[in-house]
């Protein structure tokens, strides 16, 4: 026979068959007999064994290892569908066909309901190949699933993990930089008190550039500090009243408001899961920035609230000077900036709180601005708390 | 003339020293400043021991957590145990700000908690408020002689 011919007779005939360990539940020798021939004529290499009651399935499945199972519905000594809950007990993800003489049609539905893979009725046997090799594939799919999903929880698991020690470690380098940068302030300071115009001029403007810089530096740990503790601090989650919230920080910001001539008003604002710190945190945050980065009309701040799906919409809008939109993802970055000290002061420490803030309560912030026209920023947080959510699942 | 103070301050930081002496020069108190830089030096101090058999008793103990060899809490509870010690105001003064030191001062009998400010003009208010509370509005303990250990 040529090689040609060989791979010809493949697909059905010739060539290995695939092996398949299958193991019958059947009290009648024939149909056994029956449901094998069909298996081995063309599809599977099988080895079987044939048990009749619970203490032969329990044995074979030890020595077996089965592959497949075929049960028969009827048995004189055992139910079909016990076999499927044999099966459970043991955990044990196996395909299980009915292989029965009559089965109706309301029957052969709830026990697929049950978790049976398929049926086959006796007088069609030559479905069967046919639904084994779909079974087998179906539980290789669910295996592939099954591993991908155990991969991705380990990933994620793996990544909470070094999140979690990163923010140990800007804590910790931030909290243990604080203690010499202290000396270095202090120092710098006492010598521009007792030295002032005792030395020469220059040796004054080092100093003063010494003595700026260390306190520059000590306001950017602080920063840190507080950013890195967003995700260390365990934040108490409740409801909040975004009402209260907001008339806080008018309260905080009133000289500021004040100062500034701006209107600030905010529409009736809904009550959130959240931390209540964290909320003043976030509108304080955004408030301050439109305080801060006003234009040369009158300032006005309003803040709203909408439904939006499963979550609140929030937006703070100014008409104050913008942001270009290619700076509009840059703005969340712990201390990235676009203005220089001397224009506005900060470290931009403001908006990438905001962002942990939101983003660990479950929402996503965003701003919509141009460059001139005011802005507008926007964040969501889910309409209901979790364990509310949770228990209205169906 | 009014009578001067004892301070006895534990800090293994010559620079936090210097800066305590510096904001407490001058002051009508009249605080009389000693220094030990870690936790066995501190009680050789307050009992009297070693190369201290002459120190003087402090009407005010300003305490470091962090120090080499003995820490500041270990420090306190056993100042805060001796009877013969016991009164003696201690007033922690660290850069800590971790609460579970905090809340621990205080269950070992820290008279009070007061963090290390960062820049100097906090520090030297920080410090002569302390001065002027325990040496100006404060009643202190009776000094009596000190009991032997």
């Amino acid at each position: 026979m040529s090689s040609s011919a060989v791979k010809l007779g493949i697909e059905n005939t010739a060539g290995p068959k695939p092996k398949l360990r299958a193991l019958l539940v059947e009290d009648n020798a024939l149909d056994a007999e029956l449901v094998l021939r069909e298996l081995r004529k063309k599809s599977f290499d099988v080895s079987a064994v044939i048990v009749q009651d619970e203490a032969g399935f329990a044995e074979a499945l030890r020595t077996h290892l089965p592959e497949v199972v075929l049960a028969d519905y009827n048995l004189p000594n055992w139910k079909g569908m016990e076999v499927l809950n044999a099966l459970r007990r043991q955990n044990l993800d196996i395909p299980m066909i009915l292989v029965s003489g009559a089965l109706g049609d309301v029957t052969a539905v709830e026990c697929i309901k049950q978790g049976v893979t398929d049926y086959v009725l006796k007088d069609s046997l030559a479905r069967l190949p046919e639904v084994v090799r779909r079974a087998l594939q179906e539980k290789y799919e669910r295996s592939l699933r099954q591993q991908a999903e155990k991969d991705l929880a380990k990933k994620v698991d793996e990544l909470a993990r070094s999140n979690a020690d990163l923010e140990q470690f800007a804590y910790i380098a931030s909290h243990d930089l604080q203690e010499p940068l202290r000396m270095v302030a202090a120092y710098t300071q006492l010598l521009s008190e007792r030295y002032r115009g005792k030395l020469d001029e220059n040796a004054d403007k080092f100093i003063g550039y010494a003595s700026e810089g260390a306190l520059r530096m000590q306001v950017l740990i602080q920063d840190l500090l507080a950013f890195s503790r967003v995700g260390r601090a365990s934040a108490s989650y409740t409801s909040v009243d975004c009402n209260a919230v907001v008339e806080e920080v008018r309260k905080t910001l009133g000289p500021a408001i004040q100062e500034s001539g701006a209107v600030m008003s905010h529409a009736d604002l809904p009550t959130v899961w959240a931390d209540r710190t964290q909320m003043t945190q976030v509108f304080q945050n955004l408030t301050g920035n439109a305080i801060k980065f006003r234009g040369e009309k009158p300032l006005i701040v309003s803040i709203k609230a909408e439904k939006g799906g499963e979550d609140w919409l929030f937006s703070v809008t100014d008409n104050g000077i913008g942001i270009s939109p290619e700076f509009a993802e840059n703005i969340f970055v712990v201390f990235q900036r676009l203005h220089t000290r001397t224009e506005y002061p900060g470290n931009g420490i403001g908006l990438a709180i905001c962002k942990k803030i939101i983003e660990r309560s479950g929402g996503r912030i965003w701003v919509e601005s141009q460059a001139g026209s005011g802005s507008t920023f926007k964040f969501t947080l889910p309409l209901l708390e979790p364990a509310v959510k949770e228990a209205m699942r169906p | 003339m009014k009578a001067s103070h004892e301070v006895l301050i534990v800090d293994d930081n010559p620079a936090d020293v210097t800066l305590t002496r510096e904001a407490l020069a001058g002051s009508a108190h009249m605080s009389q400043i000693s220094n030990v830089q870690d936790g066995v030096e501190a009680l050789a101090f307050l009992y009297r021991l070693g190369n201290y058999t002459q120190a003087p008793r402090p009407d005010l103990v300003i305490l470091d957590l962090n120090l080499p060899k003995r820490g500041g809490l270990s420090v306190l509870a056993a100042m805060k145990a001796a009877p013969e010690l016991r009164r003696i105001p201690v007033v922690i003064f660290s850069t800590s700000q971790l609460s579970q030191d905090i809340a621990r001062s205080y269950e070992l009998g820290a008279n009070c908690y007061v963090s290390k400010p960062g820049n100097l003009k906090d520090f030297f208010s920080t410090m002569k408020s302390i001065e002027q509370f325990w040496f100006g509005s404060a009643t202190l303990p009776p000094r009596g002689e000190q009991i032997k250990p």
